[in-house]
């Protein structure tokens, strides 16, 4: 038995609070929202994928604070963080070999232009930013789990 | 001495900060408290480089605000640094949740004599 | 194709992540896709030295033009670095096939480690040096931790630690470089740090920061601390691996800093400068010397050796003329492949006789000759016997030193060899001239911070031998390469 397991049987600090978890029902889809918000706004105003990133990560983290660690590790599943921060670096560098396929730089935004779509620069670092929102927020919640869970910590970043 | 503090007080509080966390990375027997330390000294490099870029009665680098503005370009620069900095973090927490796991200690005394057991 | 440079670091990226993707697959893939990634990555860099030796490649990613975006240059220097970095990887990928660690993971950080340090080597913009810099440091550390047992973690954490603080220092150089000139791109650096004034308080201090940061990456004394513990605790595969690369790496940045950044008239304005790498250097050629005499275990005396090395190539830094860079140039790879070869060596005596120890090595030409003969070979070259590359590199960089006359320093680069021939004598002479005594021939203690295997292969006995006859090849090609790196060493330093 590990030892989350033997503190969730032992009532440990993370399960149980019905205030934290009446809170956290409720405030969980706000602060999703917010993250989305945060990364999608970093060209103009404060923000990008780094902050909105850990935003989306924390929601996760409320989860397994409110609900317990086990529970929402069993939810999430071993394999979804390494496989959204494998989508989101591909997604990052396709973008890059893709405007060199196209015969331009690497990552020269502008040649997207000439698929049609409008404003390349502006939606182009808008998408990346966004496979950086979708790394970060995979990096945080693997990480939290990986080392909530003791022993199977500490490998690789 | 008066007029160094408030033009450069800035700096000599990013210098300070990172005073503290080199002496808590030096000073304290705790591992975690050293990683804290860590993250002191680079608190005190970002705040270095951020007080750098400002301007006297500049606004935020946004584009609905009117010039001068405020030099962005140090800004982006931290970003980095600092998500360099919480990926360091992260990975000697791990370490630690390791190195706890096999010598049932924090302290960096008691992990030297387990390990000089071994 | 144009966009060389670039992809040259996206495609270790890319093996990276589908190494970490196809262990969610299926495990035990990792190894093919790190092999498949390493051969594109000797044939992309071997593309680029050939360009970069014609004329210097320089290329800005993502069409923003050079002051404002990122610039990668890639001259004759940075050429040789990156395809050492590709070739050395490939190899100890082909010995990490039995040996080493076998997961995914392990093999997607070390994608992620040839990426950064390629990165490193070809890049023409401070910033992104640190960036890359950092890149490198993390994924050795954890390359470091993959050991099993406590001293990897322990031995990872406080190369953490100490790295993090080298590369903190090297950012506030990076910061005060930029306060004084509002730029970040090496070349246009130079030309405004000339025009701020090199003897400026602000300028003299970047230069101080950045050469202490990178001091302690190259693990120069005192800041060598993290060295011993993180080669020997680490496994053998990795050991090979960060001895070769990470510190090689790390000196090439130091090089790219000072002569590139700040030119050679800063070092002529500021005999204080200078004066800082004479001392680093010759501080590290006898204390590493002397410090590797006492140590009883085999990997922490070759950590120690790469210290009293690595004080070599920056006294030619310092000695700043044409003769000696080169040397340094040559030094830099002839020592990765002699000090990798060794600890691959060391690894495959560990594996086959579980000899860990120099009291271990005892009559070892008996137990495992081909072992005790490769480790002769390697160490013997590593002294400095021609026509091994371990001479060259020494013999111009302590010619450099005589041409500028700088007698310290010439008197300490001659007297290294004897200081290396002190601790590679016991070794040989426990090798080759003693029996193997009962204790010794007894060992099979399972390897520490390695991972026990069952038997040596052919990969490993391979790649083992390859280092031995590439340190005696690369000696006598050595000559033709320093006049091929000329025009390279004569703009760097102009």
């Amino acid at each position: 038995m590990s030892d989350a397991e033997r503190r969730v049987e032992r009532g440990g600090p993370y399960v149980g609070s019905p205030i934290i978890m009446a809170t956290v029902r409720v405030v969980m889809p706000f602060v999703f929202t917010f993250g989305l918000f945060v990364m999608f706004h970093g060209a103009d105003s404060s923000g990008g994928g780094f902050q909105g990133g850990v935003i989306v990560g924390t929601v996760v983290l409320m989860l397994g604070i409110a609900f317990g660690i086990e529970a929402t590790r069993d939810w999430i599943g071993p394999r979804l963080p390494v496989a959204l921060v494998g989508i989101g670096v591909l997604a990052f560098l396709f973008t890059g070999i893709g405007s060199v396929l196209l015969g331009a730089g690497f990552l020269e935004y502008a040649v997207y232009g000439d698929l049609g779509i409008p404003h390349p620069s502006k939606y182009g670092i808008e998408f990346v930013e966004l496979a950086i929102g979708v790394i970060v927020a995979g990096i945080v919640t693997g990480l939290f789990f990986a080392i909530a869970a003791g022993t199977t910590g500490g490998e690789s970043a | 001495m008066i007029d160094l503090l408030a033009t450069r007080g800035y700096f000599l509080v990013a210098f300070l900060l990172m005073g503290v966390g080199t002496y808590m990375l030096i000073g304290s027997p705790n591992l975690i408290k050293k990683v804290i330390g860590m993250n002191v000294f680079q608190t005190g490099i970002f705040l270095f480089f951020i007080t750098s870029a400002f301007v006297e009665g500049g606004s935020p680098p946004l584009l609905s605000a009117p010039p001068p503005y405020v030099s962005p370009l140090p800004h982006v620069l931290i970003l980095t640094a600092i998500v360099v900095g919480v990926s360091l973090t992260a990975v000697a927490l791990g370490l630690i949740v390791r190195i706890y796991d096999e010598y049932g200690s924090l302290r960096e005394s008691e992990i030297r004599e387990v390990a000089a057991d071994e | 194709m144009s966009s060389l440079p670039a992809l040259l670091v996206a495609a270790p990226l890319l093996g990276s992540v589908l190494a970490l993707l196809a262990g969610l697959i299926r495990s035990n893939t990792g190894w093919p896709v790190a092999l498949v990634t390493a051969a594109v990555q000797v044939v992309g860099a071997g593309v680029l030295a050939m360009r970069a030796f014609d004329s210097t490649v320089s290329y800005v990613v993502g069409g923003f033009t050079a002051p404002f975006g990122i610039e990668l240059v890639v001259d004759g220097l940075s050429a040789t670095i990156a395809l050492l970095v590709a070739v050395v990887s490939l190899a100890v990928l082909a010995y990490s096939r039995a040996a080493g660690p076998r997961t995914n993971a392990f093999y997607a950080v070390y994608l992620l480690l040839v990426a950064g340090l390629t990165g490193m080597s070809i890049t023409g913009d401070v910033f992104n040096m640190y960036v890359f810099l950092e890149i490198t440091g993390l994924a050795a550390y954890a390359l470091v931790a993959s050991g099993e047992g406590g001293r990897s973690a322990r031995a990872a954490l406080k190369y953490l630690i100490v790295g993090t603080i080298g590369a903190s220092l090297f950012l506030l150089g990076i910061g005060y470089a930029f306060i004084a000139t509002g730029t970040l791109n090496m070349a246009d650096l130079s030309t405004q740090l000339a025009a701020v004034g090199h003897t400026e308080p602000l300028v003299q201090a970047a230069f101080a920061l950045l050469v202490v940061g990178l001091f302690v990456k190259v693990a120069v004394f005192p800041l060598h601390a993290w060295q011993p513990d993180a080669y020997a605790g680490s496994p053998d595969s990795v050991s090979a691996l960060i001895s070769a690369l990470v510190s090689t790496v790390a000196a090439y940045a130091l090089i790219r800093i000072v002569f590139t950044v700040f030119t050679v008239e800063f070092l002529q304005a500021n005999p204080a400068a200078r004066s800082l790498l004479v001392a680093g250097a010759v501080v590290s050629i006898v204390f590493g010397s002397v410090l590797a005499v006492s140590q009883t275990e085999i990997k922490r005396m070759l950590a120690y050796s790469s210290v009293s090395q690595f004080g070599l190539v920056v006294g030619a830094i310092a000695v700043a003329n044409e003769t000696a860079l080169i040397g340094a140039t040559i030094h830099l790879v002839g020592h990765a492949v002699m000090k990798g070869g060794l600890f691959l060596t060391a690894g495959l005596i560990a594996t086959a006789t579980g000899a860990r120890t120099v009291d271990d090595y005892e009559g070892l030409i008996q137990r495992h000759p081909l072992g005790a003969g490769v480790f002769g070979l390697l160490a013997l070259s590593m002294v400095g016997v021609p026509p091994a590359v371990g001479f060259v590199g020494k013999w111009y960089i302590a010619l450099g030193a005589v041409e500028a006359s700088s007698w310290p320093l010439a008197v300490v680069i001659l007297l290294s060899t004897l200081l290396t021939l002190a601790y590679f004598a016991r070794i040989l002479e426990r090798m080759f001239f003693r029996d193997a005594s009962p204790h010794s021939s007894a060992i099979r203690t399972a390897p520490d911070g390695g991972v026990a295997v069952d038997g040596v292969s052919i990969g490993m006995i391979g790649v083992v031998v390859a280092a031995a006859l590439a340190a005696v090849v690369l000696g006598t090609l050595a000559f033709e390469y320093g006049q091929l790196l000329e025009p390279t060493v004569q703009a760097l330093l102009s």
